[in-house]
């Protein structure tokens, strides 16, 4: 009979697939790909890398679960695959489109014509596009999806209190950025 | 306007950042599938195989001895003869080879290109010894929970261990080609596909009993970077000098030919080196 500890539900699933049990397989795809999928896309803007990226994920995933030893959830785990794949592909992608754009060479946009919400959203995702790789999927991950800074710290390796740290820096950074545009609205 | 209010518009302001659509659930999984069943080709017949002949480790084994020294020769031939390319006249072939490596003689080609020739050979050899690689190292215990690292086992199984380093002889001798061929401008589809291959090769062997040993594992992470790198630029089909050197950093800075020259034993004297 299945536990209701999550961990154990992680280990039990896990063991099923490394036994070859294919829907089991299936069951943790099901699980996770969603969650997966959103951040990678967040982190890529694109639905086709965001799909790459995640494909990428399982078939890593699937082919180190032999390594999974429960410590983390199996989430977490998955996760950190996923954003080590996305950061991997961000750079491969970045240098193919010779983007070398930082947070100081984002584009001035044109004089707000449609209203200050929409530009002052372009300029503020342009601002989090060019954040840096340790910034970014903090960011991402906290502001945009909605991750605990353990969840955090768990994905990226790092602990909670530097996952909240690397927030107030983007935070800040973005607040900079935001500053020049907003004038008096955010200064 | 305060701390709480701009981390208020900045919350708001980036709730549909790179908003995602439509989760293409069943198509991805299609493509991981066929992805898995390509990886895992050799996989179960050979794990079947091996598992009730163990006589046929040691054959194995030398079979896999004899094909690392070819391969450590031809790796450092190459060298060679990509060298004597930049001042040898078109059509003259390189230095007479060893009785050893005597498989891979320096013939020109049609085009009067003896690298492009030792490159061919050396494709050849390496395909053929990885997917003899792979074989082995599905067919291990490696893929029933053994954790040995290949420098902690004081009995590793010979077999095993010849092949991760054929494995990484061969990823040498695909480097130097790689290096060789870019430098004149050549890249095609047999060079991506021998680097898929040994791509594909290296991330099982990370995912093996191999990669328990911290050394090696550092050395398969810096080797699936490289190959990452060079099968990109493959694909890309084109010849750009940035991206080239690109790859050429990340081979440098990380030491990658130093690397597998230390861990394969070079002055195995039957190479020829």
């Amino acid at each position: 009979m299945l536990t209701e500890n999550p961990r154990l539900l992680d280990r039990q699933l896990v063991h099923r697939c490394l036994a070859g049990d294919t829907l089991a397989e299936r069951a943790l795809y099901d699980a996770h790909v969603d969650r997966v999928y959103r951040l990678m896309h967040r982190m890529a803007g694109d639905p086709d890398l965001a799909a790459d990226f995640t494909q990428d994920t399982f078939i890593r995933a699937f082919s180190r679960l032999d390594q999974f030893r429960g410590e983390a959830s199996l989430s977490t785990w998955l996760h950190a695959i996923a954003v080590s794949v996305a950061l991997n592909g961000m750079r491969q992608v970045k240098r193919i489109r010779g983007r070398t754009e930082n947070i100081d060479d984002v584009p001035e946009l044109a004089a707000p014509a449609s209203g200050f919400t929409a530009d002052l959203k372009a300029k503020l995702h342009s601002a989090v596009d060019a954040l840096s790789e340790k910034l970014r999927p903090v960011f991402v991950m906290h502001d945009v999806e909605g991750f605990t800074h353990e969840e955090i710290g768990g994905t990226l390796g790092i602990p909670a209190g530097t996952s909240k740290a690397r927030l107030f820096d983007a935070r800040a950074k973005l607040r900079l950025a935001l500053a020049a545009f907003a004038g008096d609205h955010i200064a | 306007m305060n701390d709480d209010q701009v981390n208020e518009l900045l919350s708001k302001g980036v709730r549909d950042y790179n908003q995602p659509g439509h989760v293409p659930r069943e198509e991805m999984w299609a493509r991981i599938q066929a992805e898995r069943s390509r990886q895992e080709v050799h996989a179960p017949s050979v794990a079947r195989r091996s598992t009730s002949r163990a006589w046929m480790w040691p054959s194995a084994g030398i079979a896999a001895a004899l094909l690392i020294a070819a391969g450590i020769g031809i790796g450092r031939r190459l060298e060679r003869s990509s060298a004597a390319v930049v001042v040898a006249p078109v059509g003259r072939t390189a230095a007479a080879p060893s009785a050893l490596d005597s498989s891979v003689v320096v013939a020109p080609e049609p085009n009067g290109d003896p690298t492009a020739s030792v490159i061919g050979k050396l494709r050849h050899a390496s395909q053929a010894n990885d997917v003899h690689a792979r074989e082995v190292v599905a067919a291990s215990p490696s893929s029933s929970g053994g954790r040995t690292g290949l420098s902690q086992n004081p009995n590793p199984n010979l077999a095993y261990q010849l092949v991760v380093l054929q494995h990484l002889a061969g990823t040498e001798a695909m480097i130097t080609s790689f290096q060789a061929s870019a430098k004149r401008g050549v890249t095609d589809t047999l060079m991506l596909g021998w680097s898929r291959q040994l791509l594909s090769t290296t991330r099982m062997l990370a995912a093996s009993p191999a990669s328990a040993d911290p050394t090696m594992k550092r050395l398969l992470q810096d080797l699936d970077l490289v190959l990452t790198e060079i099968v990109q630029y493959s694909a890309s089909g084109t010849n750009n000098p940035d991206e080239l050197n690109l790859i050429e950093q990340s081979i440098n800075q990380r030491s990658v030919i130093s690397k597998l020259r230390s861990t394969i034993p070079g002055r195995i004297p039957s190479a020829g080196t």
